[in-house]
């Protein structure tokens, strides 16, 4: 059956098999930030945005995403994201670097609907990411010192 | 991925949904997708999309005081709503925020943990401790049950060929009532080993209406009836709670799983249901 979406800010058509899960039609047409981990919803490593929320594409077949945005990390480009990565290397926390497109989607998407997120929030926004190197300390630190970067520059500081 | 699925279909109304269902016996209706996404069955060999049919309406109906709640609504949307928010003070959001993870609530939806519900699954006991009725499409017509009657033996063909349209949960009128969930896992990540949900109403300070659901035993959940017909009309002290969780382990109806023994999950039981209630007499206090 064919499939169309938006993906990354692109319109795309694909042939897709009626039972298949959107992270294989992801994976299969170069978008090798989503990872296959898991598969079985748990550990986040193929997240990515559907109009904007993030959900894991394990559990979603990909006729669901018919006429829907998609966006993975092979898209986010934008002052947010940039600052998101910068922060996230700059804290040290990437280690094997598995678990990092996951989280950058989850933190991106807390990021676009809250400026100023608690430390809670962030644990939060992060529950669905299991990352197995670095104990979410410093992802946790990138993601407030993105919050503060980026609320510094709206500020105009 | 489902092997064996050779149509996918987005029908444009409820009657149409229900047409294609019943044409084909191994076809699927599809919510979020959770559930099914994750499945490896060779059974599905056609999915019947149902999220596009606007059974995502989320709303409180002053008239009728109930919170309206469309099958195909994302877990996540309710826990953020402002009217799920004033249930209970805050036990519906809160309870459905222990289901999974974020990305997970924001694709799976209560309509979609009902037909076919996991054993563990949190969505049986807070749904039994609240007043609940299903609204569900079968035959053409769209027709109400209770809650508590969703699972009776004889009502099972029907559900199964049935599509939940709405959930109503009614605000209770009177009273002081006051809820509680716990959940007990063996880590975040993983599913409940055992869940419970308690509502208690106390009125003139005796209560006037009790319910106790336990789910994860390892049998999906179910309302413990002769724990709330003891509880009802007596003072709510903590006395009562601890004899009402004495009690509750001894008429529960539990097992024992790779996630807990029988004897373990005894212990729980009494330990959750005395905290259940104590919770709720605090909060019951804190309001009169
Ligand atoms: C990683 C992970 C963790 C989870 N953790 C928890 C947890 O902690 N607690 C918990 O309670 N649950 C948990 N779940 C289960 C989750 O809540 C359910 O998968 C989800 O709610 C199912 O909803 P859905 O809309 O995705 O269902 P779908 O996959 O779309 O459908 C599930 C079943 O219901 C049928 N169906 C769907 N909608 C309807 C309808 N309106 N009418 C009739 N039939 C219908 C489908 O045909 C299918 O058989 C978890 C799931 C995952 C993947
Ligand atoms: S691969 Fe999808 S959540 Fe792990
Ligand atoms: S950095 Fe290795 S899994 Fe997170």
């Amino acid at each position: 059956m064919k499939v169309e979406f938006e993906l990354n800010g692109e319109e795309k058509s694909f042939d897709v098999e009626p039972g298949e899960v959107l992270l294989d039609l992801l994976r299969d047409n170069g978008c090798k930030s989503v990872k296959r981990g898991c598969e079985t919803g748990d550990c986040g490593a193929c997240m990515v945005l559907v109009n904007g929320r993030a959900m894991t594409s394990c559990t979603l077949f990909a006729a669901q995403v018919n006429g829907r945005e998609i966006r993975t990390v092979e898209g986010l480009e934008d002052e947010l994201a940039e600052r998101l990565k910068e922060s996230l290397l700059e804290a040290g926390a990437v280690q094997c670097g598995f678990c990092i497109p996951g989280v950058l989607i989850s933190a991106y998407s807390l990021l676009s609907r809250k400026e100023n997120p608690t430390e809670e929030e962030i644990e939060a926004a992060l529950d669905g990411n299991l990352c197995r190197c670095t104990g979410y300390i410093k992802q946790i630190e990138a993601i407030k010192e993105t919050s503060n970067k980026i609320g510094g520059s709206r500020d105009g500081r | 991925m489902l092997k064996n699925v050779t149509e996918y279909y987005y029908p444009g109304s409820l009657a149409e949904a229900s047409e294609l269902h019943d044409r084909e016996s191994r076809s699927f209706f599809i919510s979020g997708g959770t559930a099914l996404a994750l499945s490896d069955s060779t059974r599905p060999v056609e999915l019947i999309d149902i999220s596009r049919l606007g059974l995502n309406k989320l709303k409180l109906d002053r008239a009728s005081g109930n919170l309206k709640i469309g099958a195909t609504t994302k877990i996540q949307r309710i826990v953020e709503s402002e009217a799920a928010r004033s249930v209970l003070g805050g036990f519906l959001s809160e309870s459905l925020e222990e289901i999974g993870s974020y990305p997970v609530r924001n694709a799976g939806t209560l309509g979609g943990s009902l037909v076919r519900p996991f054993p563990w699954s949190d969505v049986i006991p807070i749904l039994s401790v609240l007043e609940t009725e299903v609204t569900y499409f079968h035959e053409g017509d769209k027709k109400t049950r209770e809650f508590s009657k969703l699972y009776e033996s004889d009502f099972r063909s029907t559900l199964n060929r049935s599509i939940i349209t709405e959930l109503s949960i009614s605000l209770p009128e009177k009273g002081n009532a006051a809820a509680k969930f716990i959940k007990f896992s063996r880590s975040e990540f993983d599913v409940a080993a055992l869940n419970l949900a308690c509502r208690l109403t106390v009125e003139d300070g005796n209560i006037s209406e009790a319910r106790l659901s336990i789910g994860a035993r390892p049998m999906t959940g179910e309302r413990i009836e002769k724990v709330e017909n003891d509880l009802v009309g007596e003072k709510l002290t903590g006395n009562l709670a601890k004899e009402a969780a004495i009690f509750a382990a001894d008429v529960t109806d539990l097992g024992g799983n790779d996630k807990l023994s029988k004897e373990y999950r005894e212990q729980l039981v009494k330990k959750m249901t005395e905290e259940a209630i104590v919770d709720i007499k605090r909060e019951v206090a804190n309001e009169s």
